[in-house]
């Protein structure tokens, strides 16, 4: 396994503990010294013809690896492809003895660099593949090109299953020694919709409001996710313009916390699909897909949001006439 | 009142629509054209802007401020013609003729206007032989007052400079912000001393500049090194105070032209060192741009400036745009002295078209007066009269070169198109649909005619960037749509959504194509308009409704701030794992740390023990890599 | 490209054919070219077909069996489409490249025509700028036409397979169409598939049961290259003994139940069960896309839909596709879909009744 080492693609929901695993396989390839990081804001220049591009991207290394969001840099994301990751391959690790001659390189978020950035990391991967390994890290690798693709071994990782996360809190419950009651791990478990880091979040939460445990204790939604519910049950209330203005603000008000729409508008498809009848719920679902994908055409996610929202008021509205008169 | 600095009213205003692109480079030499009927005035471009460090000079030469009119067209063709891409020829070359005519037509006006100046003896610019003294400023009496008392205030105990020694003039542009102080200095007997942003170096000059050894400055540079000579040897004070036991006034007029976060960081610091060390009395004179219509970050970090000057204990007076009653005055008063005949009528488009800007409305009138034949021009203008907001702007589609030196490029126009999109006027009886039988629509497609003109013509009026007219239809639309047409708000929200996707076409294309650029933009300008005519069926009766400022603006800047914040927060707090995405840490970490609320640092600690654990609980997957 | 350890070098690298004849299944390719290496009169050629079945292998073997490993380097430029980007780097390289003429002296037994070869590989995957400039008037037509007596092109482009084919293998091919000799590379079949299949795991002293290889051949669809490596991936994995649920879990396919349960649940009619259904296979991992065309073979092939209703789910897929393409959520098409196959399948209006 030492030498031969392929590049590694990682792929699964978010909370599934790929992080997790690429860090555990770096410290078992390089020891210790993987966990001795810093945090690094770097300034590259890029030299992209006829300007040059200022980069700063934030990059956490060791002696033996360098990470990186190259998705950061937006729509430049190419030239930190081009540039900064063939810079760093080059600069490769001075070679003790029997140390290993090459550097990884993990980059996250792959599935959201844009299409020529991905055309040239599979350059760079076959370029500098003696000196440099990358670890690539994603939520759905069919973003992802075939080109990539083929070049990595490719580890799909699920996300553990309800019974897996209660066997990670009841172990967590008894190492900081805390009293368990009876499927209240489960209930965790259940809420967390199968992503460990949330279902670890939010049993903290739990503790720091109230220990020791009730079997009955209410587990709070994140804040966010309870806004969400409030404009779900407001746009229940209500089918009008105002009402839809009122939307709108609020809308803004989860957008300003960088609550992502697409995250926004998932849940509050999830909220709207809770309360409907069969019949709807196709419906609904038809058209949150179709808002989304405008959602990541457009720029400003508001209209979209707003539109769909719209639409499912019309389509209430017409329901509620039709049903009761 | 001013030397280069913005005499070029004409100029700028006709070429408003084409100025689209300021900073590239300039590479192309396209200067010999326009200049070449006299080679020596290229010899003196590179004169006056070598010397453009302290022109304070008062004494104005005409010919030095027509080659800087010169100047600023051929340097506007440089701009166009450095970026073009091979495809692009075509429509340069259409933009390069319009120049072109434009230069022509500026020629023939500059020779008429030799040939004319010789009834009023003197050469200079109206603006510039009536120039106003206090009492006949056609600012707001109060306002004047206001900054006179400052300054005598300030002038009478300036030794003991226990206060801020600096007021800051704000106003749109041509509102007599340098009049005003240019009178109070005269009033109060004050020797004036001025700082001008200095005319720009172009590209030519710069690398015959740089070729003999003189090396370039910015305009930024310029400014910090005037002001620390000013902190470091109080060079005002001294050098002038020994001739003349006069007071001094300290004019800054217009601040240097930055661009970006840092240049206007180093700007800032600039005028705060300015701010405390300066003994004077100073005025700073800013140029407000019509802050409702720029989104741009410059407009932002202007106004950021004032307020941290003001804090820093800088006095602020803002002018208003004059009144058109009180242009109409000092128009007629200055035809009455040149002896013009201009009719009241004339007088008063002109005084409307200024937008309050009484330099340009100035101008305007002298150029007028250029003309072979003033009574020419008659006939558009009182066409022009039928509109009621009298743009000369708006009477673009008459195609009549005369008008268009008239307009300036109103903001409020804007407004008016807005308003005409969102009140959406229709005729009550549908005539169309009777007359044409070979375009039958069904039902709920059928709308009544519009009464306005064509959307996209007035679209094209006001100048509007089809993400601006979007952003604020989107706003203000929902209060124009009836309480139970929800179904109309839809369509209207969808509509609005197609601009957003053809906008957002736009973007990440590095590789910039003009044209479909240009057919993009008023695409999808046209789609935000006609979609909200189309999508509002039954518009509210017309009452009373405020066009709001986009709310999304503030929103998106917000949301960069938090975001830059929890970047910086991701670097700090969790340092010793891995770097989460973003909007994990919005959706997860952020609300979860809320409610732990004070505990960040064990946080940092104790999620690293999970991690481990998390780890632990993986234990198939790790067996299967280590396997291999 | 950097020297690899002799170890991790891929075998697809590793089995290449080194000789034009060698390649697999392309008979009537391979005849005319070896017609051409006799008389070293070489036109410029393009490849195509679906990827995988041995466009590059060719050119290569070509340019090897023109000039042989010593004068390899002066006389063929490999241009990776993805490579360094601008399309003024490709015009240059290529320019440069053709400038200096050569002999056309017998060298170690090789022929060494008087020309240079240039292989533009993986033409369809080049930055749309580059294509751009490529397409229409750019580097190499013009330089085919300019240089014609020093260099000769050989273009291979990954046909039908690779994302928006119509804007790319279209205009590749066009202005270049008439000058140049085209060679289609048919997809392979399932026995050749297998035979270089066992082949390479008898040199890698691999254990292959017969199910192993035809579950191989079933989802690498007839890519060689594919195929050989999933293979490699399952070795390193798993060791000598591959078994077809191994190389499953390689490929990245989805196993068939899980494709089965979506699909029941689908057809069940229930569209809270379908929901939770498409949310477990986002929890999995699976990539929809993938899901996608499995569930579309599924739906193709069963007996009990009619073809009506076939239709009308196929429509779905492909507008689901596009979106997944232009990077929409896969929750959200995953369960458009699945809500449109019950919708179908129930035969319930396509539009809404409420509402529009």
């Amino acid at each position: 396994m030492e030498q031969d080492c392929p590049h590694l693609l990682f792929y699964g929901p978010s909370g599934s503990g790929k992080k997790t695993l690429i860090m555990a396989l770096l410290r078992q390839m390089f020891g210790a010294s993987a966990d001795k990081v810093k945090v690094e804001n770097k300034n590259w220049k890029v030299d992209a013809g006829t300007r040059t591009i200022d980069i700063e991207l934030t990059t956490l290394s060791s002696t033996h690896h360098v990470e990186l969001n190259p998705s950061d840099a937006g729509f430049q994301d190419r030239y930190v492809v081009q540039e900064i990751i063939k810079e760093m391959a080059k600069n490769r690790p001075i070679d003790t003895k029997g140390k290993k001659g090459f550097k990884v390189l993990v980059l996250n978020e792959v599935d959201k660099l844009s299409r020529e950035a991905q055309h040239s990391l599979r350059r760079t991967m076959e370029k500098y593949s003696a000196s440099c390994r990358l670890i690539l890290c994603c939520n759905s690798s069919s973003k992802v090109t075939e080109a990539v693709r083929s070049r990595c071994l490719n580890m799909r990782i699920n996300a553990p299953t309800e019974g897996e996360i209660v066997n990670v809190l009841e172990f967590i419950g008894k190492k900081e020694g805390l009293q368990l009651p009876s499927g209240f791990s489960g209930r965790i478990a259940q809420q967390s919709n199968r992503s460990l880091r949330r279902a670890i979040l939010s049993f903290e939460t739990c503790r720091v409001q109230q220990y020791p445990f009730t079997s009955n204790q209410a587990i709070s939604p994140m804040d966010w996710e309870e806004y969400v519910s409030e404009i779900a049950s407001s746009i229940f209330k209500e089918q009008s313009p105002k009402r839809l203005f009122e939307v709108r603000g609020k809308l803004y008000e989860l957008l300003i916390n960088c609550i992502p729409p697409e995250i926004i508008l998932k849940r509050l498809l999830y909220e709207l699909l809770k309360k409907l009848d069969s019949e709807l719920k196709h419906e609904i679902s038809h058209w949150a897909a179709y808002y989304e994908h405008r959602l990541r055409l457009g720029q400003k996610a508001i209209f979209h949001l707003e539109a769909f929202v719209a639409k499912f008021m019309s389509i209430y509205k017409g329901f509620l006439i039709e049903t009761f008169g | 009142m001013g030397k280069g600095k913005r005499n070029s009213g004409i100029l700028i205003s006709s070429s408003d629509d084409e100025e689209e692109d300021k900073d590239l480079p300039l590479k192309n030499n396209f200067r010999s054209a326009p200049t070449r009927k006299n080679p020596k005035r290229a010899k003196r471009v590179s004169i006056s802007t070598s010397s453009s460090q302290h022109s304070a000079s008062n004494g104005f030469d005409e010919e030095l401020l027509l080659n800087d009119l010169l100047r600023e067209k051929v340097q506007f063709v440089l701009r166009i013609k450095s970026n073009i891409l091979p495809g692009q020829r075509a429509y340069v070359n259409s933009v390069k003729q319009e120049v072109k005519r434009f230069c022509e037509e500026f020629d023939q006006g500059f020779t008429q206007f030799k040939v004319t100046s010789g009834f009023g003896s003197n050469k200079d610019l109206w603006v510039q032989k009536y120039k106003p003294s206090l009492a006949e400023l056609a600012v707001h009496k109060k306002k004047v007052e206001e900054v006179k008392m400052w300054f005598e205030e300030r002038l009478r105990n300036s030794r003991d400079g226990s206060c801020s020694n600096v007021i800051i003039i704000s106003g749109q542009a041509g509102v007599g912000k340098s009049a005003t102080i240019h009178a109070i200095a005269c009033h109060l007997g004050a020797e004036l001393c001025e700082w001008n942003t200095p005319t720009p170096t172009i590209w030519q000059e710069h690398l015959h500049n740089s070729n003999s050894g003189i090396c370039y400055m910015s305009k930024l540079e310029e400014f910090e090194s005037f002001v620390e000579r000013i902190r470091k040897y109080g060079l005002v004070s001294s050098s002038l105070t020994r001739e003349s036991p006069k007071s001094i006034i300290l004019l800054i007029d217009d601040l240097p032209v930055v661009n970006g976060k840092v240049s206007y960081g180093r700007l800032q610091r600039c005028l705060h060192l300015l701010l405390q060390s300066v003994r004077l009395p100073t005025a700073i004179l800013i140029n407000d741009y019509g802050k409702s219509e720029s989104t741009d970050h410059n407009s932002r970090y202007s106004e950021e400036l004032q307020l941290s000057l003001q804090n820093a204990g800088a006095c602020k007076v803002t002018f208003n745009p004059i009144t058109v009653n009180s242009i109409r005055r000092i128009l007629s008063k200055i035809c009455r002295l040149e002896e013009l005949e201009v009719s009241d009528e004339q007088i008063d488009i002109i005084a409307k078209s200024s937008g309050g800007d009484i330099r340009h409305a100035i101008t305007s009138l002298q150029y007028f007066s250029l003309k072979p034949n003033p009574m020419q021009s008659l006939p558009v203008l009182k066409r022009l009269s039928t509109y009621p907001e009298g743009k000369g702007n708006e009477s673009s589609h008459l195609d009549n070169k005369y008008s268009l030196p008239y307009g300036k490029d109103a903001t409020l126009s804007l407004f008016h198109a807005l308003g005409k999109f969102l009140h959406n006027k229709r005729e009550t009886v549908n005539l169309v649909s009777s007359d044409r039988d070979a375009m039958l629509l069904k039902e709920k497609f059928v709308r009544c005619p519009l009464k306005m003109e064509n959307p996209e013509l007035i679209l094209s009026q006001a100048h509007g960037q089809a993400r601006l007219i979007a952003d604020f239809l989107h706003e203000n639309v929902l209060d124009f749509v009836k309480e139970e047409a929800i179904e109309d708000a839809w369509i209207v929200a969808t509509y609005l959504g197609d601009t957003d996707l053809l906008l957002g076409s736009l973007s990440g294309a590095l590789c910039r194509n003009f044209e479909a650029e240009n057919v993009i933009q008023s695409t999808a300008a046209s789609i935000a308009a006609r979609g909200v005519l189309f999508g509002n069926t039954s518009p509210v009766s017309s009452r009373w409704h405020a066009i709001r400022r986009p709310k999304l603006w503030e929103a998106e800047q917000s949301m960069w701030c938090n975001k830059y914040g929890m970047v910086t927060e991701r670097r700090d707090v969790h340092s010793n794992i891995n770097l989460s995405k973003l909007s994990v840490l919005a959706t997860e970490f952020k609300p979860a740390l809320k409610w732990l609320g004070h505990r960040v640092d064990e946080d940092v600690e104790g999620e690293q023990v999970r991690n481990e654990d998390d780890g632990m609980s993986l234990d198939e997957e790790d067996d299967e890599i280590e396997e291999w | 490209m950097a020297p690899v350890l002799q170890s991790s070098q891929p075998w697809v690298e590793k089995y290449r054919p080194r000789q034009v004849k060698d390649v697999a299944h392309q008979d009537e390719v391979v005849r005319v070219l070896t017609n051409t290496l006799e008389t070293t009169n070489c036109p410029h050629m393009l490849f195509y077909g679906p990827p995988g079945t041995g466009k590059t292998t060719t050119a290569l073997a070509i340019a090897h069996q023109l000039f042989g490993p010593e004068l390899y380097k002066s006389r063929v430029l490999e241009l990776n489409a993805s490579d360094d980007r601008g399309i003024n780097v490709v015009r240059t390289k290529i320019k440069n490249f053709a400038a200096v003429a050569v002999g056309s002296a017998r060298h170690g037994g090789y022929p060494c025509p008087p020309y240079k070869i240039i292989i533009l590989d993986e033409a369809d995957s080049m930055t749309e700028d580059a294509q751009a400039c490529l397409m229409p008037c750019g580097a190499p037509w013009r330089h085919t036409q300019k240089l014609q007596d020093s260099s000769s092109f050989v273009i291979t482009s990954a046909g039908i397979i690779g994302m928006g084919m119509s804007l790319i293998t279209g205009p590749i091919i066009e202005p270049l169409a008439s000058r140049c000799a085209k060679f289609r590379f048919k997809p392979l079949t399932e026995e050749i598939m297998s035979s270089r299949i066992l082949y390479i795991s008898k040199e890698e002293g691999l254990n292959l049961d017969s199910e192993a290889l035809s579950t191989l051949s079933a989802i690498s669809q007839g890519d060689l290259r594919r195929a050989i490596t999933y293979l490699q991936s399952a070795a390193r994995l798993f060791g000598s003994s591959i078994s077809s649920k191994d190389l499953i879990s390689v490929s990245g396919v989805i196993p068939g139940d899980v494709v089965q349960a979506l699909f029941s649940a689908c057809r069940n009619g229930n569209f809270d069960m379908a929901d939770k259904e498409v949310k477990n296979v986002i929890a999995e991992g699976y990539p929809v896309s993938q899901m996608l065309s499995q569930l579309y073979d599924v739906i193709v092939e069963s007996d009990d839909i009619s073809d009506e209703q076939k239709a009308r789910i196929c429509k779905k897929f492909a507008e689901a596709d596009k979106c997944l393409v232009d990077g929409a959520d896969e929750y959200l098409q995953l369960l458009d879909v699945a809500s449109n196959i019950m919708r179908a399948i129930s035969n319930m209006p396509q539009e809404c009744s409420f509402g529009s």
